[in-house]
C-alpha cells in the first residue's frame, strides 16, 4: 500500500493549558503523521508557547474564529498536497490514539468524510445533559435535511479525505462549523461515516458553550442548518465540487 | 400633506445632497454607493413638491392619509437599502476571511524559510564558545 501523507490540523484558541500535553503527545507517539496548530489569534500566549517550542503552526493576523481557523488548515493540507486531512480540538477532548481507527475507513476507500462519535459505544466523556439534548435535536435535524445520522453532530474530531479537503478549503461554514460543515458536505455528494470514539472532558480552560447557551446553540443550528438545507442545491456524487 | 411637513422634507433633502456630494468630492463615497442617496433624495424632493403625486398614489393603493404613502415609500426604500447592505457585508466578511487566511499561509511559509529565532540564538552561543 502507498503510504498516505496524514496531515492532523490543530485549531487552538486560548489554549494555553492544554496545547503543549497535546503536541508533546503527539510528536512522541504519533511521529508517522505531520501536525499543524492554528493559532487563531489567542489573547492567552498560546502563541508564545508554540513558538517558543518551536511547534509547526500558522497564525491568523486577526481572530476569525473555529470555522475560519480550520478552513485555514484544510487550505494548508491542499497546498501540500495531503491525503488525509484530520481536524482534533486543541483542548484535549481527543484522543490521538483514535487516530488509527478514524483513517481507516477514509484509506480503505469506504467514505469521504469520517467522524469520530462519543455516542456509539457511550464511553467516557458524554456531557452535559442539556448539551446532549441538543446534540439529539441537531440530529434530528440533519437527518431531516439530508438523511444522514450523525449522532454526535458537534464532534470536532473527523477526518477528511482529498477530495473533500479541496472541499472544506473552498467553502467551509463559518458560523456553526460541525454541524454546517456535515450538511454541506453531505448535499454535495460526500459520504460520511462515524466511528466510535472516547472522549475526555477537557482539562483546562472554558469551553466555547456553556450549559445555558445551549438551548439559544440549538435553536440557531437548527434553523441556520434548515435554511441551509434550502439554499443548496442537491448533488450526486458524480457531479460534486 | 402638511405644509410643515413638505419643508422639512425639502430642507432635508436638500442638506442630503450636499452631504453626499461633500462625500464623493472627499473621495469617502464611492460614486456607485452615492447614487441611492442622491436618487432618493431627488424622489422625496419630487414628492414634497408636487404633493399631487402622492396624493394620487395614496388613494391608487388606498391609503387613508396622504402622508401615510409617504412613510410608506421611506419605510420600502430603506429596506431595500438594508438588504442590500446586508448581502454587502457578507461577501465583505467572505472576502476579509480569505485574506486573513492567505496572509496567514504567506507568513507561515515566510517563518519557514528564514532561520528560526532560536537556532539563530544557539549559533551565536555556538560561536562566541568558540572564541
Amino acid at each position: 500500500m502507498i503510504k498516505m501523507k496524514v496531515l492532523i490540523i490543530i485549531p487552538a484558541y486560548n489554549e494555553s493549558e492544554n496545547i503543549e500535553r497535546l503536541v508533546d503527545n503527539l510528536i512522541e507517539n504519533y511521529p508517522q503523521y505531520d501536525y499543524v496548530i492554528v493559532n487563531d489569534c489567542s489573547s492567552d500566549g498560546t502563541e508564545e508557547i508554540i513558538r517558543r517550542r518551536g511547534y509547526n503552526y500558522i497564525s491568523l493576523p486577526v481572530n476569525l474564529g473555529i470555522g475560519g481557523g480550520v478552513q485555514c488548515g484544510y487550505l494548508y493540507a491542499v497546498q501540500h498536497d495531503y491525503d488525509v486531512a484530520i481536524q482534533i480540538d486543541g483542548d484535549g477532548q481527543h484522543d490521538p490514539a483514535y487516530i488509527e481507527e478514524l483513517i481507516r475507513p477514509i484509506i480503505e476507500g469506504k467514505t469521504d468524510i469520517a467522524i469520530g462519535s462519543r455516542f456509539i459505544k457511550k464511553e467516557g466523556f458524554q456531557t452535559s445533559f442539556m448539551r446532549r439534548f441538543g446534540i439529539g435535536i441537531i440530529k434530528f435535524v440533519i437527518k431531516m435535511c439530508c438523511g444522514v445520522t450523525i449522532t454526535d453532530t458537534t464532534s470536532g474530531f473527523r477526518a477528511s479525505n482529498k477530495a473533500a479537503t479541496k472541499y472544506f478549503s473552498m467553502h467551509y461554514a463559518n458560523d456553526y462549523p460541525e454541524p454546517e460543515a456535515i450538511v454541506e458536505a453531505s448535499l454535495n455528494g460526500f459520504k460520511i461515516l462515524e466511528v466510535p470514539v472516547v472522549m475526555k472532558e477537557r482539562r483546562g480552560g472554558i469551553s466555547s458553550i456553556n450549559a445555558k447557551r445551549s438551548v439559544y446553540y440549538m435553536i440557531k443550528v437548527s434553523l441556520a442548518l434548515i435554511v441551509c438545507r434550502i439554499g443548496t442545491r442537491k448533488r450526486k456524487r458524480s457531479e460534486r465540487i | 400633506m402638511s405644509l410643515t411637513l413638505r419643508i422639512f422634507l425639502i430642507i432635508s433633502c436638500v442638506i442630503s445632497v450636499v452631504y453626499t456630494l461633500k462625500k464623493i468630492r472627499k473621495a469617502q463615497m464611492n460614486i456607485d454607493d452615492s447614487l441611492y442617496w442622491i436618487v432618493m433624495s431627488v424622489m422625496l424632493l419630487v414628492l414634497s413638491v408636487f404633493p399631487q403625486i402622492a396624493e394620487q398614489a395614496a388613494k391608487l393603493f388606498g391609503f387613508i392619509g396622504v402622508v401615510n404613502f409617504v412613510f410608506f415609500f421611506i419605510i420600502f426604500a430603506v429596506i431595500v437599502k438594508l438588504f442590500q447592505i446586508a448581502i454587502d457585508l457578507s461577501i465583505t466578511k467572505h472576502r476579509l476571511n480569505s485574506l486573513v487566511q492567505k496572509i496567514a499561509l504567506y507568513n507561515k511559509e515566510l517563518k519557514d524559510c528564514t532561520v528560526p529565532e532560536s537556532e539563530r540564538e544557539r549559533e551565536t552561543v555556538g560561536r562566541a564558545e568558540e572564541k
